[in-house]
């Protein structure tokens, strides 16, 4: 018997993630508990550090290639980018965290820890090529969330978020697994090369496929897998919120444009089809819902929905360009939506047990007190809502030409109508934010947390500049 | 593997599986019956059931018995591993010490989180 | 300074923009003001410099093209012809005087005024210098945003509500053509305009590249029945925001209509230029008769701009020299006129807080240079001969004459209209006893309204006397266009 050739080089900022996420864990237990307020922040600290070092790592990786593992992971330029993605996510979230989460826990370790293991089951699920390996970096990212959205322990919605993401999250799952067996059954095979070799048609590899698809979407909020969605986005601490609706979403398009590329054997007509459909029914469906919401951040969940739609849009053009626009919008989304989250959960008041929502009124006249604060939310509103020049317009616009370049107009018109009809609601809060009054409740002094702050210019700098300067170079990733 | 590899399966199955029913059965069929109340009262330790059985008890039981289940299963990995040892050679220590270092760290958060505490 | 050579056009659409930016360097209210007054005034000075070697021949001068994106071949590409050269000049000369304008009555968050304003101005000269689709996109949509803002912050009365329809209507209008750019590209490759009008699209394209380009322009234009927006977003906008929408941003339909939809779907423009005639008299009229009812002088101004907007695109539908060189020539005249007016109505309103033409009357008596210059931009607007109203106008009515003796006779009705609209604001402000106590002591115009207007009025006279200054660059321009398009349409 051989023994594997295991090439760790390869997955090295995803064994720097969970290396820190066990350090994370036990971090502070190590340290008296009655530490100075430096140490209180040590797991904090600790995470950021692991989380740049692991992005660090991914950039100077090089140009990386081959498969590790025995073919069960893959290092290639998709996975590079998601690994920057998420890790730009994790990170942007992380800053969050550090100032919202003494609001609701004392239980820094376990939540950063957590945190880390959920950014290493995505930077595994972009580089599995091997059915059992994506199941259980699903899972892994998938688990540490459950947990991670009912944080908020004395908070009653926080609660339903977590068990109501837990058993449709469980029951998605279920679908993903008997997709794979599927695929197992037709080719005997469970890395995704050899599947796509095996070229076998039938019931099995399209039924297999249709379970993928309804199991990743249900990750991807897709419409009508999206239920948990609004509340799990809005009952989970906004942090998580942030960095969850961006990086899930991200880890999930890879693996499903790994899978479709898998099941080269089914029609590219039928599952591009369900997908254009899926997609123009998630973000329709999305806008219309986010219209009615009276709490900021269940809109910002209906958006996040709306913005699954579109993400799709590049997926069903089903070429190199769609899914190279897809990585671009997810860089452009990971700005715009976690800056979004980012100044509503500055807007949240902390209560006695728990952090109380922002309506949609929360940010009523910020103009007046935090200038700056409300220009940028007014940044990453209109860049969500696609209006030029800024990050989201450049998203958009790739992703629709992919769409059109395959054949696809129809869904681009479909995109572009569904933004316009996004400018209404995200317009709303930026008339409340200059044009109205402050609202009673809003009168409360606003926190405004060094960390917080930085990444909402962060977030801010990225909105404005993204769009304009990554344009030039960004080509040609997925190819 | 061929069918032919599952024999030895279908010959425990075929064996294990009479054993059992024949266990179960023969003694209600064997055995002498003189049912009366207290007989047929649900067994508590020799006492006298007083309540319903199905009421709250304290959290550390289940504390207990999740972490019972986590080591447990876990050891399951040292039977293979130790079969193999000789195969995989100073690699597979390695390998080990890794799943067990990890192990290590849980069980070390456990312990200063005072899950082992009963009170 | 070689001129050839220099990136002339760069400079004056990012001057303000920087300018925008060095707005931060100052904290005092009074610093901020004069650094936008010296940088639109330099962008003007910048502009001018097109003019003295310019070659009359109908060709796009001072062209830039840098390459920018890389998935997609959409390029920085700039460009001036005889086309836009007026309309860069009519926003560069605007810019200064509404920054002049809003000396002294914007008093709150006086640097976000100035700082839109300026981002405005840019994003207004990049709509007209850009010959690439996209950019050209960018711009375009970006010119909401400014004056969003504008319009909700600093307007009057339901200025929110007027904010958010002027966005969404012009948004919504826009959107869709961003799909048919695409779908150009990928049949010819290219986003480039001056590649795309050789380019000989198939005829389905055609079609439908005109519906969605110009429902986004004649909605900017706004033509009738896309006109609803307009009246609530003039009538709401602070007096400076009222005079770039109508000076400039509403001159941005006409010019997509000349650079995209002519030249770009010649085929579909002769199925279309019908109806865009009917719309164009039809606007006409509507706006004139409704501009005649208004007891608010800004509303009257407004609706009257929907009218004048007719007879632009009345000149566009004529697809002949005179009536495409009157399209032109009107936009600016209309921008320099109607800009005019906005701005008295809002000295009054300053004054008065008030524009309700019952409120006045007998103004000429208190305030004789105010009256005097108001009958003089009344005039202009109306078309007396010498001013500039009447060039624009007549040169329109013998195009459309040329095509078809109705359209010009309907036109000609909508002329005697506007003379009745204006003189009849006159009336109310102007004749008349001075009886309402509230404008017994209204001051005159001070020194800086007189210089805000000054240069206006000087333009009146100067295109209305010397209409050859100007025609004699538009038209090689044009000839061009009916050159290539002309054929097609049988003209």
């Amino acid at each position: 018997m051989s023994l594997p050739t295991l090439d760790f080089s390869l997955i090295l900022p995803e064994l720097v993630v969970l290396i820190t996420a066990l350090l994370v864990l036990i971090a502070d237990l190590l340290w008296p508990r009655a530490a100075s307020r430096g140490r209180e922040q040590a797991p904090a600290v600790l995470a950021l550090a692991g989380l740049i070092l692991a992005g660090l790592l991914t950039l100077l990786a090089g140009e990386w290639s081959g498969a590790t593992l025995q073919g069960m992971l893959v290092a290639d330029a998709l996975a590079r980018y998601l690994n920057l993605v998420v890790l730009l996510a994790a990170a942007l979230g992380l800053l969050l965290s550090w100032s919202y989460l003494p609001h609701f826990s004392t239980q820094r370790s376990e939540y950063y820890a957590l945190y880390l293991l959920a950014v290493a089951g995505m930077l595994f699920l972009g580089k599995s090529i091997e059915l059992i390996t994506l199941f259980v970096s699903l899972e892994i990212l998938s688990i540490a969330l459950y947990v991670l959205t009912g944080f908020h322990r004395g908070q009653l919605a926080g609660g339903e978020a977590a068990l109501k993401y837990f058993l449709l999250g469980a029951f998605s799952s279920g679908f993903l697994l008997y997709g794979a067996a599927l695929f197992y059954a037709a080719t005997g095979a469970t890395r995704l090369a050899d599947i796509a070799a095996q070229n076998a048609g039938g019931f099995y590899m399209l039924a297999g496929l249709a379970l993928f698809l309804v199991g990743l979407g249900f990750k991807l909020a897709v419409a009508p897998f999206h239920m948990w969605a609004p509340d799990a986005y809005q009952g989970a601490p906004t942090p998580v919120t942030a960095f969850m609706s961006v990086g899930t979403k991200a880890a999930a398009l890879v693996a499903l444009f790994r899978v479709v590329q898998a099941a080269g054997s089914v029609p590219v007509g039928v599952w591009a089809t369900a997908l254009a459909f899926l997609s123009l029914l998630t973000m329709t469906l999305g806008n219309l819902a986010a219209l009615r919401q009276s709490s900021l951040k269940r809109m910002l969940a209906y958006s996040s929905i709306a913005h699954a739609g579109y993400l799709l849009v590049g997926v069903v053009a089903g070429t190199a360009a769609g899914f190279d626009a897809v990585l671009f919008y997810l860089f452009a989304y990971a700005f715009m939506n976690i800056g979004a989250f980012a100044i509503a959960s500055l807007l949240e008041r902390p209560g006695f047990y728990a952090v109380q929502d922002a309506g949609i009124h929360a940010a009523d006249g910020l103009f007046g007190r935090r200038p700056w604060l409300a220009v940028a939310m007014a940044m990453f509103m209109l860049s969500l809502a696609g209006i030029p020049p800024l990050a989201g317009f450049f998203g958009k616009l790739y992703l629709f030409a992919a769409a059109v370049e395959s054949g696809w107009a129809w869904l681009a018109v479909a995109g572009v109508l569904n933004s316009v009809i996004s400018a209404y609601y995200y317009l709303r809060v930026v008339v409340g934010m200059f044009m109205a009054e402050p609202s009673a409740s809003a009168h409360l002094r606003l926190p405004l947390p060094a960390s917080a702050t930085l990444a909402v210019a962060l977030t801010a700098l990225g909105t404005l500049l993204f769009g304009l300067l990554a344009t030039p170079w960004f080509q040609g990733i997925s190819r | 593997m061929t069918s032919a590899d599952y024999l030895p399966i279908l010959i425990l199955i075929l064996i294990a599986a009479p054993f059992a029913g024949i266990a179960i059965l023969l003694p209600s069929v064997l055995g002498p019956k003189n049912p009366n109340r207290m007989k047929q009262e649900a067994i508590e330790s020799g006492m006298i059931p007083f309540a319903d059985a199905r009421r709250r008890f304290p959290v550390q039981y289940y504390m207990v018995a999740v972490l019972f289940i986590i080591f447990d299963i876990e050891v399951i990995f040292l039977f293979p591993w130790a079969v193999s040892l000789n195969q995989l050679k100073i690699f597979g220590l390695i390998e080990m010490g890794v799943f067990l270092g990890i192990l290590l760290i849980g069980y070390l958060y456990v312990w200063k989180k005072g899950a082992f505490e009963w009170e | 300074m070689d001129l050839t050579t220099f990136p002339l056009l760069s400079l004056i659409l990012w001057l303000p923009v920087l300018g925008a930016l060095a707005l931060f360097l100052f904290a005092d209210a009074r610093s901020i003001r004069v650094t936008a007054l010296v940088v639109t005034l330099l962008d003007f000075a910048a502009s001018l410099l097109l003019l003295p070697r310019w070659t009359p021949d109908g060709s796009m001068h001072y062209q830039e093209v840098l390459a920018w994106a890389a998935g997609l071949d959409f390029r920085y590409h700039l460009g001036v012809d005889g086309i836009s050269l007026w309309l860069v000049l009519l926003t560069t000369l605007l810019g200064p005087i509404v920054v002049l304008f809003s000396w002294r009555n914007v008093t709150e968050n006086v640097r976000s005024f100035f700082f839109l304003l300026l981002i405005q101005q840019a994003g207004m000269l990049g709509v007209f210098l850009s010959l690439d689709l996209i950019l050209f996109f960018i711009f375009w949509e970006f010119t909401l945003i400014p004056m969003y803002f504008l319009i909700g912050q600093w307007g009057s009365g339901r200025r929110v509500y007027a904010a958010t329809k002027f966005f969404l209507y012009t948004m919504a209008g826009s959107a869709l053509m961003l799909v048919v750019i695409l779908l150009l590209y990928f049949q010819t490759g290219s986003f480039n305009w001056l590649t795309l009008k050789e380019a000989g699209l198939d005829r389905t394209l055609q079609f439908w590249g005109f519906l969605t380009f110009a429902l986004a322009f004649a909605i900017k234009v706004p033509m009738f029945p896309f006109h609803t927006w307009l009246p609530d977003a003039h009538v709401e906008a602070p007096t400076a925001g009222s005079v770039i929408l109508a000076g400039v941003l509403l001159k941005m339909g006409v010019y997509g209509f000349l650079r995209f939809c002519l030249p770009l779907f010649p085929q579909a423009t002769a199925i279309f230029l019908p109806w865009i005639a009917g719309l164009a008299i039809v606007g006409i009229l509507y706006g004139s008769l409704t501009a005649l009812v208004q007891k608010d002088v800004k509303s009257l101004v407004a609706y009257s701009s929907i009218a004048h907007l007719g007879f632009v695109m009345l000149g566009v539908a004529s697809m002949n020299e005179q009536g495409l060189s009157g399209a032109v020539l009107q936009s600016v005249n209309h921008g320099l006129s109607t800009g005019a007016l906005f701005l008295m109505v809002g000295m009054i309103y300053d004054r008065r807080h008030t524009r309700l033409l019952a409120e006045f009357g007998g103004l000429w008596r208190q305030m004789p240079v105010y009256s005097a210059l108001f009958m003089v931009v009344v005039m202009a607007s109306v078309g007396l001969p010498g001013l500039n109203g009447f060039v624009g106008e007549f040169t329109i009515l013998l195009g459309a004459f040329r095509v078809n003796p109705l359209w010009a006779a309907l036109g000609t009705l909508g002329v005697i209209l506007a003379a009745w609209y204006l003189l009849a604001a006159v009336r109310g402000l102007l004749h008349g006893p001075l009886d309402n106590p509230a404008n017994q002591h209204l001051a005159d115009l001070d020194r800086r309204e007189v210089l805000v207007l000054a240069p206006l009025v000087l333009l009146f006279f100067l295109i209305g006397l010397f209409p050859a200054l100007f025609f004699d660059k538009i038209t090689p321009a044009v000839e061009l266009l009916l050159r290539d398009v002309g054929p097609v349409i049988g003209r």
